[in-house]
């Protein structure tokens, strides 16, 4: 089948061509980098919201991208089941348009911090996360200034089993180091009730080559696999 | 400040009495204000570079000498060919002025300028590095609060336009408290094809003239001519003289301008940046032999009532001036509008080799395009400083410490101890190219997607060392940098500098300057590294203290690596290899981290560079790389060996049983020997069994290379063969002071 992935070019988004990057020659997969104003959903099997700073985030991270038209089409595929993933500000975007419960708030540290952490998979059963196990710890990088997830319904997301990553350290275990940005329980990832939209902080497309990584791993690249192993399961 | 008689009036500029007697004798007439404002701009030192043109002749050869080089000096940004296909630009500036005064604007801009530089060449901007100097941060709240604010700027403004920062160096004295120095360099790179659709230049009349991107406000008039100045208190009251950068704006204007050039129809390409439109327009038309008419009506503004003036100088940032072909400026304004950049046509060009700008129907500007670039040279004296003879007599004393106390206190220092507080707060990693990141290597490597060629990149120079010789600290800092991309395996390729030095009237400040431009040619004639390109602030002086800066000719180097197999790092790797030292190492502590954080002195012999035996050093050193001989290298910097040897060790957390006996010198003490900085100098990790085989190589070569120890798993460094007694360090304790020192000045 040929399987065709978005990834939105909002104004500013700035990993937008490394999504690219990786879904076309790390994946192999069909990806068309779409300005947002142009994004058509019915022509494709599943969205990439990228990380960057749309509109330059000079009002909140996320919320004038999270009024675009692009978001009303990936509204459309969230509805229907096709998987959505928000990378950083994509993540960022999908709270600030309800896509994802909770909001992610200015890191603890008051700073912008780049660096490689560690996360625990909580939740497989997800459109990202079908290639990975509970309890596997991944690596992958970070790079965000607003990261701090915050819920105040921590009991209805435990409950509906919508945290998917936790911040962890190499032995899966969540110290209070191992949180690089104060998020509530550690929370680096969540999903929606229907776990076909996942949103993360962490960069997997900055961790699916082996010569990126400090360890060599490709861990990222797991979370692609996984939406294409979803599309293909969806549409047979 | 000169007054001069205009209209009956008097008016304040920056230019000299002759200089205004020539913009008479160029225009056959008197100038009409805003005219006189565009040359007092076009001929201030950071426009014309009149003070240094003479000196920097030396390095105009580039492009003829290496078949390699696209670009030299002169041109927004030097451009080398590397190889299938590719061409990479890079180029390095100064915003000091601006940053001492309002540091977080001050470095964003900065970023801003440089990004500008870059994208005029035709090619995407793919990482920045920032070499920063400050006053000392313990106990001094303002050098907190200027480096606090400069990290931020380059942070914000950096991450936001999607480019990584992958380098930079700072160093801390006291030389640099009122007067910071925040210097930027990018780096861009694109096919062959990219960089020649994009020349700098209108040569075809009848072409459209747009501008595009930011609107034209009333900040940032006179910059340049305030960056052409000594910083006094008065300096507060010029901080609306900074510019304030936005970064989203600039990266619509990248993704803008990149999907335009490929086009094929833009003809011409300039930035806006110090001198504004005035430079744009001069620069394009004077360099391509045509003329212009603009209309200035047609210039968005951010405010209505701005008049001529103020419009033609206007420094606001994120603006672009584009050369368009007339069949695509359809196709161009597409672009623009897709981006939702603000555009508008504000002039065409035409064979007249006159600028002409008109407000309505009134002709506010008429002069020659090629006027204003010919800006009088001036010949400044020069005179060596008299207090250098005593500084360089300057004898090390006899240490009052243990050498294991003397380390402990040296790796905590500010200018050795980690910088990570810095570059955690930059992207590194956008892109996806960053191979070796901060932190990893002694340079930024970065990957040519669909090559197996890696880009390494090293930006520094050390000041203390300047200010004793500036010729042979101008050396070192070639030699330092060269030996950082070296250690990750590259070749280097090609060089730009930004000299930063106190007021060229000055004769001992020109003296600095004169002998670091001739250490720098001298350097790099002898190595074949072509310079292409540089950038120089003069006026770094704090005027209430009456002292200029330690020199400071940062120096930024580029290599290649060809295949990921020929990447080398920094950390030590597997417990029962061998340490090798690479190179001699003379008395030379002038200028060292040791006399500054032990003794307190800033004199003493600086290092000397001999261009043979580095040339030998390097030659060797590939040798052992063609033979995949050399599982780690890290050059020998700030502080000596063991400062080097313990950065090794921190990643893997191996430590190392050191033995010095084969580097005995009987005219050498102990804290000559560790501590001394002499250039040149690698440690690198080997296997045992090619033992013999380096040091059969190392005859071959002529070099001085000893075996100085073994890489064991417990997490000390044991220190023997010395004239003292034998004595560990605990690489624990190590680690936490690098890691703490500046966290502990920041985070209160």
């Amino acid at each position: 089948m040929n399987i065709k992935i978005a990834v939105i070019q909002f104004p500013a988004a700035n990993c937008d061509f490394d999504a690219i990057h990786v879904l076309n020659n790390v994946m192999n997969i069909k990806a068309d980098l779409v300005w947002h104003n142009h994004f058509k959903e019915s022509q494709y099997d599943g969205v990439v919201l990228p990380g960057g700073f749309s509109f330059g985030d000079y009002l909140r991270a996320g919320i004038i991208a999270a009024h675009s038209p692009a978001v009303d089409e990936a509204r459309i595929m969230l509805k229907d089941g096709r998987p959505v993933i928000g990378i950083c500000n994509g993540f960022q975007i999908l709270t600030e348009a309800q896509f994802l419960p909770g909001a992610l708030l200015r890191n603890e540290s008051l700073k912008f911090s780049c660096k490689w952490v560690n996360l625990k998979v909580e939740n497989n059963k997800t459109a990202f996360t079908n290639k990975l196990k509970v309890g596997d710890v991944i690596d992958i990088p970070i790079a965000h200034g607003e990261g701090r997830y915050y819920t105040d319904d921590l009991k209805g997301l435990r409950e509906n089993n919508q945290i998917v990553f936790r911040y962890s350290n190499e032995k899966g275990e969540f110290e209070k180091e191992a949180n690089p940005n104060g998020s509530l329980d550690n929370i680096a990832g969540v999903c929606n009730l229907e776990h076909n939209c996942i949103g993360l902080m962490p960069h997997p497309e900055r961790a699916s080559e082996a010569i990126l990584s400090p360890k060599g791993t490709e861990h990222g690249k797991l979370i692609f696999e996984s939406m294409i192993e979803f599309i293909k399961r969806r549409v047979s | 400040m000169t007054k001069v008689k205009l209209d009956g009036e008097d008016i304040d500029v920056e230019m000299t009495e002759d200089e205004f007697k020539k913009v008479n004798d160029l225009l056959s007439r008197e100038p009409n204000i805003t005219e006189l404002g565009m040359f007092d701009v076009m001929w201030s030192e950071h426009c014309s570079y009149k003070s240094s043109r003479p000196k920097l002749k030396l390095f105009e050869d580039a492009e003829a000498n290496y078949d390699y080089v696209l670009a030299g000096p002169g041109q927004d940004a030097g451009v080398i060919d590397i190889g299938d296909g590719y061409a990479l630009a890079f180029r390095i500036e100064s915003h000091n002025h601006p940053s001492a005064i309002e540091p977080y604007h001050g470095a964003a801009t900065g970023i801003g300028g440089i990004i500008r530089d870059i994208l005029c060449m035709g090619v995407r901007p793919i990482a920045l590095l920032d070499p920063l100097r400050f006053g000392r941060l313990k106990g001094n709240p303002h050098s907190q609060w200027l480096f606090k604010y400069v990290v931020k700027g380059i942070a914000d403004y950096g991450n936001c336009t999607g480019i990584p920062t992958i380098g930079g160096e700072v160093e801390f004295d006291d030389s640099f408290e009122s007067n910071c120095i925040v210097n930027v360099a990018c780096i861009g790179l694109g096919t062959i094809e990219d960089f020649k659709h994009a020349p700098s230049r209108a040569y075809n009349p009848g072409d459209y003239l747009i501008l595009m991107g930011g609107s034209t406000g009333r900040d940032g008039i006179h910059g340049v001519t305030f960056a052409s100045r000594t910083l006094t208190e008065m300096s507060e009251t010029d901080r609306p003289a900074v510019q304030i950068g936005d970064p989203f704006i600039k990266k619509m204007i990248i993704e803008a301008t990149l999907e335009a050039v490929k086009t094929g129809y833009v003809r011409g390409l300039k930035d806006l940046g110090g001198g504004g439109l005035t430079c744009a327009t001069s620069e394009l038309t004077g360099d391509g032999n045509t003329g212009a008419k603009v209309d200035l009506k047609k210039v968005f503004t951010r405010e209505p009532g701005m008049n001529s003036y103020e419009i033609m100088l206007s420094e606001s940032q994120e603006r672009m001036a584009f050369i368009v072909k007339p069949d695509g400026l359809e196709d161009i304004l597409d672009i623009f509008t897709k981006y939702e950049m603000n555009f508008a046509v504000i002039g065409r060009t035409d064979d007249s080799k006159v600028l002409k700008v008109f407000d309505d129907e009134k002709l506010v500007v008429n002069i020659p395009a090629k006027a204003l670039s010919e800006s009088p040279t001036i010949k400044r004296e020069e005179k060596r400083p008299s207090y250098l003879d005593e500084l360089l007599t300057q004898k090390t004393p006899e240490p009052n410490l243990d050498l294991d106390e003397i380390i402990y206190k040296l790796i905590a220092s500010e200018n050795i101890c980690s910088k990570e507080w810095v570059y955690r707060q930059y992207d590194h990693e956008v892109g996806v190219r960053s191979v070796v990141k901060c932190g990893e290597g002694d340079s930024g490597v970065l990957r040519v997607i669909g090559t197996d060629k890696f880009i390494a990149a090293s930006v520094g120079v050390n000041s203390k060392h300047c200010f004793l010789d500036p010729y042979e600290g101008a050396k070192g800092g070639l030699v330092e940098e060269c030996g950082n991309v070296i250690s990750n395996g590259a070749k280097p390729l090609a060089m730009v500098n930004c000299c930063n030095f106190g007021n060229p009237e000055i004769p001992e400040s020109f003296w600095y300057f004169s002998k670091a431009v001739q250490g720098m040619n001298d350097f790099c004639r002898a190595l074949k590294i072509p310079i292409v390109g540089g950038n120089v602030s003069f006026y770094n002086e704090d005027d209430v203290k009456k002292t200029a800066i330690k020199a400071t000719p940062e120096i930024m180097i580029v290599g290649i690596i060809e295949g990921e197999k020929k990447i080398i790092t920094l950390p030590f790797k597997e417990v029962g290899n061998d340490v090798f030292l690479i190179g001699e190492t003379k008395a030379e502590l002038g200028g060292s981290e040791y006399h500054s954080v032990i003794h307190n002195l800033e004199g003493g012999k600086p290092p000397i560079v001999n261009e043979e035996i580095i040339q030998n050093r390097w030659d060797f050193l590939f040798e052992l790389y063609n033979r995949n001989l050399v599982k780690a290298n890290h050059d020998v910097n700030k502080g000596g060996i063991l400062i080097t040897i313990s950065e090794m060790c921190f990643k893997n957390k191996l430590g190392v049983d050191l033995d010095f006996a084969d580097c005995y010198n009987e005219h050498l003490r102990d804290d000559e020997f560790l501590f001394s900085e002499s250039v040149g100098r690698f440690i690198i990790e080997t296997s045992p069994e090619d033992h013999d085989l380096i040091l059969d190589l190392a005859k071959e070569f002529n070099i001085n290379v000893k075996k100085i120890g073994l890489l064991i798993s417990k997490p000390i460094i044991s220190v023997s063969g010395l004239k003292s007694d034998q004595f560990n360090l605990n690489l624990d304790k190590m680690k936490e002071l690098y890691d703490s020192t500046i966290p502990n000045l920041m985070e209160i």
